[in-house]
């Protein structure tokens, strides 16, 4: 399949990132633009800062050093739109975690539709008996539609400590899409399921991926933009159409560092794009897991 | 094998048989005493506790009143408004302390420092500050409520997951939003558990400073039947504050499962 390609507006970039906690460099000099449309996988091996470089994107955790800029744009133009800094958490990026990824004291639908509720009304104007209800029932009919973009409209009523572990992300991820987010992150979403719920579950992210394609074809904007943070190579490989590889074993040395100043981005490229009815094989992938893998492992040079 | 499930019968059975062993029990030492001491009141018959339960629902020929009536009005009303000002005080304090680092540094070390006075030792200078009106009774229960109460509320809010209140933020909340929405409601069952588990310590507090400064109320009446052996009098009102507590327990459950359904769940 055609993959949607590079020449589209940026919707994230992160320019001279570092970040370190204390004595403990994590991130260095990281360089990194997401453009529309794209799904991107980011890997790295345990404990080289994925996560910490997402929660630096989220605004929970704005870098030391460096900034993270969101744009939003407009379809047909490739100029940047009006940018934002992320200095904290904002509605323009939406995240799900692996684990505590919903509000446990309310209905799927409910959660779905707590963006909207947040988002669109304050405190006083939900005391407000006259528009308020109206409102209200907007949003959960709103909510109901994102519960079907996801499969789970028959599930609308029941509480997470009710939903299985996929169902619950799958939840999650409407409840973050229904902000229409100009980035979606994922956390190792998929993590804590089992192989035939993730599957499911990457199936649906190229779904997303297909949606881009068609709004692309008709000119629309394009309504996914996404990052995943996993360690599962072939994960990322299936689901992204770019894999970016962050390792904290490159060549520091050469670059006169005395000692690891953290993990840098090692390895930046496009990726096969899968179809969702496609069978998942990985056999004409294993030249560019071996690459990845060289790469992470600093076996071999930077390929970015 | 430890925790092994049981069947709600056998459960109901043993919660009855329980009880009827103590009555049992009673009804053997009270059939004991009074085949010894006919004229004791320390461990009443059964006749003698017919006599003492209309002695107080009956009108009193000396002051006019029921007992019971006037009794249970009186502490009624003070635990009410105690346990409504001291846990609106602590879900205040708590949350203020559970959701600002700045409000956390300021409060913790002087709740500290009050949960470890008695509130029953602090009641000499309540009666000087506030005089013997009701304030007296809801500065006890207050004062004994206030410091466990928020740092059981702070301590749940410190168990509400970071990522529930990032995702919050993601979500378009203001601060303020996050701190009602999002964590008031999440740690709303752990609030009414704490809630229950201080109604036992504000009826001793309430019924300490009853049986020392009132004129009226459960305690006050406990103290001065006590006082003339009359217990036929002073049981019945022990099992009156049993039922009192219990009710107010069970109305708390009964709220925690109507609005906190998906509490049982988890």
């Amino acid at each position: 399949m055609v993959p949607i390609g590079l020449k589209m507006p940026i919707i994230v970039e992160c320019d001279h990132v570092s970040h370190w906690f204390g004595e403990n460099k994590v991130l260095h000099n990281i360089e990194l633009c997401i453009e529309a449309g794209q799904i991107v996988g980011l890997v790295g091996p345990s404990g080289c800062g994925k996560s910490t470089l997402l929660r630096a994107i989220v605004g929970t955790h704005p870098p030391k050093k460096g900034t993270i800029r969101t744009f939003c744009y407009n379809p047909g133009q490739m100029d940047h739109g009006l940018d934002t800094v992320v200095t904290r958490p904002g509605r323009d990026r939406g995240i799900v975690y692996q684990k505590y990824t919903l509000m446990p004291f309310l209905t799927a639908r409910k959660n779905v539709a707590l963006g909207l509720k947040l988002d669109q009304t304050s405190i006083i104007g939900r005391m407000n008996l006259i528009s308020w209800p109206s409102l209200c029932r907007k949003h959960l009919q709103k909510a109901d539609e994102f519960l079907d973009k996801v499969g789970l409209s028959y599930a609308k009523n029941l509480y997470p400590a009710e939903m299985s572990g996929g169902m619950q992300q799958r939840v999650a991820i409407a409840q973050a899409l229904i902000m229409k987010p100009r980035i979606l992150l994922l956390d190792e979403p998929f993590g804590a399921l089992d192989e035939a719920m993730r599957e499911e579950l990457n199936k649906m992210l190229l779904r997303f991926y297909q949606e881009n394609l068609v709004a692309k074809a008709a000119g629309k904007s394009l309504p996914y933009t996404i990052l995943i943070v996993t360690h599962e190579l072939n994960e990322a490989l299936y689901v992204g159409d770019r894999v970016v590889g962050l390792s904290q074993h490159w060549d520091w040395a050469s670059a006169g560092h005395n000692s690891c100043p953290g993990a840098t981005i090692v390895y930046d490229q496009p990726a096969l794009v899968f179809h969702p009815d496609d069978a998942r094989k990985f056999d004409g992938l294993s030249q560019q897991k071996e690459e990845i893998c060289q790469a992470l492992r600093g076996d071999s040079q930077k390929i970015v | 094998m430890i925790r092994q499930p049981i069947k709600k019968s056998t459960r109901i059975i043993l919660g009855i048989g329980t009880i009827v062993l103590v009555l049992t029990f009673y009804t053997f030492i009270s059939y004991r005493q009074h085949s010894a001491n006919p004229d004791d009141s320390t461990i009443p018959t059964w006749h003698q506790f017919v006599d003492g339960v209309n002695k107080i629902v009956t009108v009193n020929p000396r002051s006019g009143d029921r007992w019971l009536v006037v009794d249970s009005k009186a502490t009624a009303v003070r635990l009410f408004v105690g346990l409504g000002v001291g846990v609106g005080g602590a879900i205040f304090v708590g949350m203020l302390m559970g959701c600002f680092t700045i409000f956390e540094a300021a409060f913790i070390p002087i709740l500290s420092l009050a949960a470890k006075v008695p509130p029953t030792a602090i009641l000499a200078v309540f009666f000087v500050l506030v005089g013997i009106g009701i304030n007296l009774y809801i500065a006890m229960i207050v004062f004994g409520l206030l410091p466990s109460l928020s740092m059981a509320i702070y301590l749940s809010i410190k168990q509400v997951p970071d990522e529930l209140i990032y995702k919050s933020y993601t979500l378009g909340a203001s601060h303020f939003e996050v701190a009602c929405n999002i964590i008031f409601r999440h740690i709303l069952p752990n609030i009414i558990d704490s809630i229950r588990l201080q109604i036992g310590p504000s009826m001793v507090y309430l019924i300490a400073a009853e049986m020392l400064c009132a004129d009226v109320g459960m305690g006050y009446r406990i103290r001065l039947q006590a006082r003339l052996l009359n217990m036929d009098v002073v049981y019945p009102y022990l099992a009156v504050l049993a039922g009192f507590g219990f009710s107010v327990d069970y109305v708390l459950k009964r709220i925690q499962a109507k609005i906190c359904p998906w509490f049982l769940l988890g």
